[in-house]
């Protein structure tokens, strides 16, 4: 807070007396308040006002202020939504991964896929779903399924895209 | 060899992107089989709308009939279209532009224009490295190809997306120009026709750089202002800008349906008109517009059109008003024992909706009641889906199905509905399809 000779310098007063009748109305007027060892302080209309948004009428409701920063279940389950397709499960080949048929999956199309991961790549003009398995420079297809071999590609593997979720609907 | 038009390589940075064969590319990166064989799109209409370059290099042309693509190209893999499936990969086609750029023009459902300028420092890459990032990100993202052109304004980076096609990225920087232009006929220009080349032909002007190379004096003389300004920018200088925000403002809202078998039953023909006019009404509210034109149109089976513009005393945007307003229009237009393939409409002259000042005679009232009615319609449809409930007028629309053999013309995403989906709201991501092993 300025002193009164500050506060001289500011308004033009020209004797402290009329400052303090100032501060005195200022006081009066709840701009300012004392605190715990009596010096002055800015009061409650100079604090910082929380902006919640408008309402028509009312109180805004505290639950509107607590659910501002949640996510919806698109944004819990799709990172890089131009990328994101769907992809409905027909085979058995990831049973074991507890991906069955007739499961939806998200799919990033044109993402780094990593040792480990489940990826769609394309195997003689079809989809197919597999383990990706990254040995030094090889790079080979596994099924979650014992009934399949692994797929050691001749030519250059195409990956289109990788698996980020899986939807089931019980109903 | 001529001399430079310019010698500023990107005063700005204008890039022209187009889809290679848009929708028939949508149609081969979900489905691995269909790569790499000829792939023909707009089986429900009869006609080809869009085919792959495989197609295409057998001779497929767009518009050409289901029966000649068969002699051409007896292979050709003929599907209906997927116009829900195209509008999403095409809304993320300018999601990912805008990623680098807030200015981007929607100018088609397949092709787009950004601007670029001005990014070099904070993206630290060259404008032609900005363009292959753009590129690179909608070919891996999408899963097919784009061909892109930059270049120092609009007209220019047309030129330079078609120069190499598909999957090309041509950078014709300002002072290159006129090497590039040596080599294009003038009619390949953007917004050159036939007649604009006829007469430039006259003068002796075969080349864009001849036309480019004309006294600004001699164009103004001969050319109307468009074409004036389309000179300006064969000279490298940036005139046209680009109308960016996402597709917010309409100039005109049309809605066009083909129906097979063709029909002559008047009744029919009048509720194909009426769905489509309240096609068009819905998207007009979804955008806030009224409209105060309206144009109808029918095609019969030989493929003729005829067409009558009604205008409307106040603008609206229910089809209550539009059906009263161009019914008679219909009545003159409609010529029975003729067999009809097609209805459309267009609303013209658009204005926000606002229904604040009508006249004293119950006119407000009225529209407030339309208004609360076709507030409840959208309600229903965003709930339950497009056409829960619709007009009267339009009932036969509905309950016959639109083509021969719905079900063959049918996408295949709409035939494999997945649970909770109906056959009027469906998830908005696109899907794979085909067999996964």
């Amino acid at each position: 807070m300025p002193t009164h000779r500050e506060l001289m310098a500011i308004t033009g007063f020209s004797s402290t007396h009329a400052v303090t009748t100032l501060v005195a109305r200022l006081f009066d007027a709840a701009f300012l308040e004392t605190d715990a060892m009596g010096q002055p302080l800015p009061g409650r209309f100079f604090a910082g006002l929380a902006v919640l948004g408008t309402v028509s009428a009312g109180f805004p409701s505290p639950a509107e202020e607590e659910l501002a920063d949640t996510m919806s279940l698109d944004e819990y389950l799709i990172a890089n939504r131009e990328a994101t397709y769907l992809l409905k499960v027909k085979g058995d080949s990831m049973i074991e991964a507890g991906i069955l048929p007739g499961d939806l999956l998200l799919v990033e199309r044109g993402a780094e896929a990593r040792d480990g991961d489940i990826v769609i790549a394309q195997v003689d003009r079809e989809w197919t779903m597999k383990y990706l398995r990254r040995r030094g420079t090889k790079v080979f297809l596994e099924a979650a399924n014992k009934a399949y071999k692994p797929i050691h590609p001749q030519e250059e593997l195409t990956i289109a895209a990788v698996v980020r979720a899986l939807i089931r609907r019980y109903a | 060899m001529s001399p430079p038009l310019t010698i500023g390589s990107f005063p700005r940075a204008i890039l022209h992107i187009d889809g290679d064969a848009f929708f028939a590319s949508c149609e081969q990166s979900r489905r691995p089989a269909l790569q790499g064989r000829p792939v023909v799109t707009g089986k429900e209409r009869g006609i080809a709308a869009s085919m792959s370059y495989e197609a295409k290099a057998r001779g497929v042309t767009r518009g050409m009939r289901l029966a000649e693509i068969r002699k051409v190209c007896p292979e050709a893999v003929i599907l209906p279209s997927d116009y829900e499936t195209y509008s999403l990969l095409s809304k993320r086609f300018f999601a990912i532009v805008r990623r680098f750029t807030p200015d981007v023009e929607e100018y088609s459902i397949d092709e787009c224009f950004a601007d670029l300028t001005g990014l070099r420092r904070p993206l630290r890459m060259s404008y032609p490295q900005i363009a292959a990032r753009i590129k690179k990100a909608l070919d891996n993202e999408l899963g097919f190809t784009f061909s892109v052109g930059l270049a120092p304004n609009k007209v220019v980076a047309k030129i330079a997306s078609k120069w190499q096609k598909p999957s090309g990225l041509t950078a014709i920087p300002g002072r290159e120009l006129h090497r590039y232009l040596a080599e294009l006929p003038v009619q390949h220009v953007w917004g050159i026709g036939p007649q604009t080349t006829a007469l430039l032909k006259k003068h002796g002007v075969a080349t864009a750089l001849q036309f480019a190379q004309k006294p600004e004096v001699w164009v103004q003389h001969y050319f109307s202002k468009p074409f004036y300004e389309i000179w300006q920018e064969l000279n490298g200088a940036s005139v046209f800008e680009l109308t960016t925000g996402e597709h917010e403002v309409y100039a005109s809202i049309q809605k066009v349906r083909t129906f097979t078998p063709a029909s002559r039953e008047r009744d029919f023909v009048l509720a194909q008109l009426a769905k489509n006019i309240e096609n068009a009404c819905m998207k007009a509210r979804a955008y806030k517009l009224a409209a105060q034109r309206v144009v109808i149109f029918l095609r019969t089976q030989q493929f003729q059109d005829a067409g009558l513009e009604v205008e409307l005393s106040s603008p609206t945007q229910f089809p209550h008003d539009i059906l009263r307003a161009v019914t008679p229009a219909f009545e003159g237009l409609f010529v029975p024992s003729t067999l009809y393939r097609a209805t459309g409409v267009t609303l013209l002259k658009l204005t926000e909706a606002y229904y604040g000042q009508l006249d004293l005679f119950g006119e407000a009232i009225r529209m407030q009641r339309l208004s609360n009615l076709y507030h409840s319609v959208d309600t229903l449809r965003e709930k339950y889906g497009k056409h829960t409930v619709f007009l009267g007028a339009s009932f036969l629309a509905h309950t016959h199905a639109q083509h021969d053999g719905e079900r063959g013309h049918l996408p295949e995403r709409q035939r494999q509905l997945l649970p909770g989906e109906t056959a009027r709201k469906r998830i908005g991501i696109p899907m794979f399809m085909g067999e996964v092993t």
